[in-house]
């Protein structure tokens, strides 16, 4: 492997003209995205700045419980994210999205890392912090657009649910094509994704392994490996999240809830 | 299986009963306040007020779909949170206001509550007793396998009726139920809920509009949440 060439601070700073274009384009535009751009790309190299020297302190540290807790922590910003963008649907989601990537998460990841890579150990944390990070990252996108689907079909077609309440259905008998209709939302980028790989595009997974020396075709084994796992992670996570928020829309009387939005 | 009514259930003097009932919206508007009614097994009561008057909250309250913020709703003596929804609500059919029909046909549309846990046991109705269902509400020229959704919106509302009927619940809560029919069709349904209480069945209909002269009914009227009898 003959390694990536290396880039100076200089050269990285130079590609911050990229960011001073956009910042150019907002200003002669009026698109007021200045201060997002600013806040953006602060936190782009402050967070990556701060996980480079994690990765390299577990690296060297190599104990499992460490590990995980960094893969839990990892979860819990994304299901904040997850939460900050379905509220104001009137139900708190936090923490079915917290759990739900948490159980699906972690199976997914040691399915991938333990069984399919075989890395030993399984909490190998080269191997399971990125392939983890991959399923956190691509499957927090799914989670919302699942809840998403959920909160704005039920308020939609609130008279239906209530129909089906009202002849005797439970409330999940009631939303079972609302939850089809919202796991699907979820489903469907990861299935779209694998039929565009290689085609359209070059993931970014595969580019970083390829810049980095590594055999193209070692890189697309794990490229395989990652879209599959993505598959599985996006449908499970969305899966759990839309039988856990489900519960969340209904009182114990299993009545939807007063402050689902288009509740009367 | 529904829970098989108490033997008592046909001479019991009430089959419902509001006591003091009162509801607010979420908004902090008191929508009924202190309602109280009992309706005894084959009474008729027609219910009519200005809209946003709380009927259709009155209604809803009775099939629990919301919660009564104060009093006491009984069915058959046994307060509506000891029954279980499922089962309450098939004893006490509501016809909302707007007839909803799920995407199909008008047969899965009428059979729709026989495929819930809530149906176990029950037999689903046979080609048959759909096209009865279907006939006796006027609707001859409706065919079982038609859009549901594609039907014009009085057709829907007498087919949503067929499909309450089918589940022989012991109350009938009926929201507008005439609101989009021409005066046959009208009539027709107006005599069905009078025969359904001649049934047996206690019948409650909602509507903006003065009860038929000729039939015999209690008649009620809610006023800004008060409800009293017509002509009292």
């Amino acid at each position: 492997m003959s390694g990536a060439v290396d880039i100076g601070y200089g050269q990285l700073a130079l590609a911050l003209g990229f960011v001073l274009l956009a910042g150019g384009a907002s200003l002669w535009l009026k698109l007021g995205l200045g201060r997002d751009l600013l806040v953006g790309t602060l936190r782009t190299v402050a967070q990556l700045a701060l996980m480079g020297y994690v990765l390299l302190y577990i690296f060297a540290i190599n104990l499992p419980w460490l590990v995980l807790l960094l893969f839990a922590g990892m979860i819990f910003f994304a299901a904040r994210i997850v939460a900050g963008r379905v509220k104001g649907r009137g139900v708190p989601v936090f923490w079915p999205v917290f759990l739900s990537m948490l159980l699906s998460y972690m199976v997914v990841s040691f399915l991938v890392t333990g069984v399919v890579v075989q890395a030993d150990p399984w909490w190998n944390p080269r191997y399971f912090l990125p392939l983890g990070g991959m399923v956190v990252g691509n499957s927090m996108n799914a989670m919302a657009l699942s809840l998403e689907r959920l909160f704005g079909e039920v308020k939609n077609r609130r008279e239906e649910v209530e129909l089906l309440l009202s002849l005797g259905a439970e409330p999940g008998e009631a939303t079972a094509g609302i939850s089809a209709d919202a796991i699907r939302a979820g489903m469907i980028p990861s299935i779209n994704s694998m039929m565009g790989v290689g085609l359209v595009f070059i993931p970014g997974m595969m580019t970083g392994q390829i810049l980095a020396g590594a055999d193209p075709l070692l890189a697309i084994k794990y490229q395989i490996v990652v879209m599959l796992m993505l598959v599985g992670s996006t449908t499970l996570g969305s899966v759990l999240a839309v039988s856990l928020a489900r519960r969340r829309l209904f009182t114990p009387a299993q009545q939807l809830r007063p402050g689902v939005p288009g509740t009367p | 299986m529904p829970e098989p009514l108490p033997q008592d259930a046909v001479t019991a003097t009430a089959l419902l009963r509001l006591e003091n009932v009162s509801w607010r919206a979420p908004d902090g508007r008191l929508v009924l306040d202190q309602v109280s009614l009992s309706l005894a097994p084959g009474e008729l009561a027609w219910l009519r007020g200005p809209s946003g008057g709380g009927k259709s909250s009155l209604l809803r309250l009775i099939n629990r779909l919301a919660e009564p913020s104060d009093g006491l709703i009984t069915l058959l003596g046994k307060p509506l949170a000891a029954w279980e929804p499922p089962q309450l609500r098939r004893h006490v059919g509501l016809l909302a206001q707007s007839p909803v029909m799920l995407p199909g046909t008008v047969e899965h549309n009428l059979s729709l509550a026989f495929g819930f846990k809530s149906a176990q046991g029950q037999t689903a109705p046979d080609q048959a007793a759909l096209r009865g269902a279907l006939d006796r509400l006027g609707l001859e020229g409706v065919e079982l396998g038609a859009s549901a959704p594609g039907l014009s919106l009085g057709q829907r509302q007498r087919l949503a009726l067929a499909r309450l009927l089918l589940l022989d619940p012991q109350v009938l809560l009926l929201d507008e139920p005439v609101s989009a029919l021409d005066p046959e069709s009208k009539e027709l349904v107006e005599t069905t809920a009078a025969a359904q209480a001649g049934q047996g069945r206690a019948v409650l209909l909602v509507s903006h509009q003065p009860p038929p002269q000729a039939q015999s009914m209690r008649r009620l009227i809610l006023e800004q949440g008060h409800l009293r009898e017509e002509g009292s």
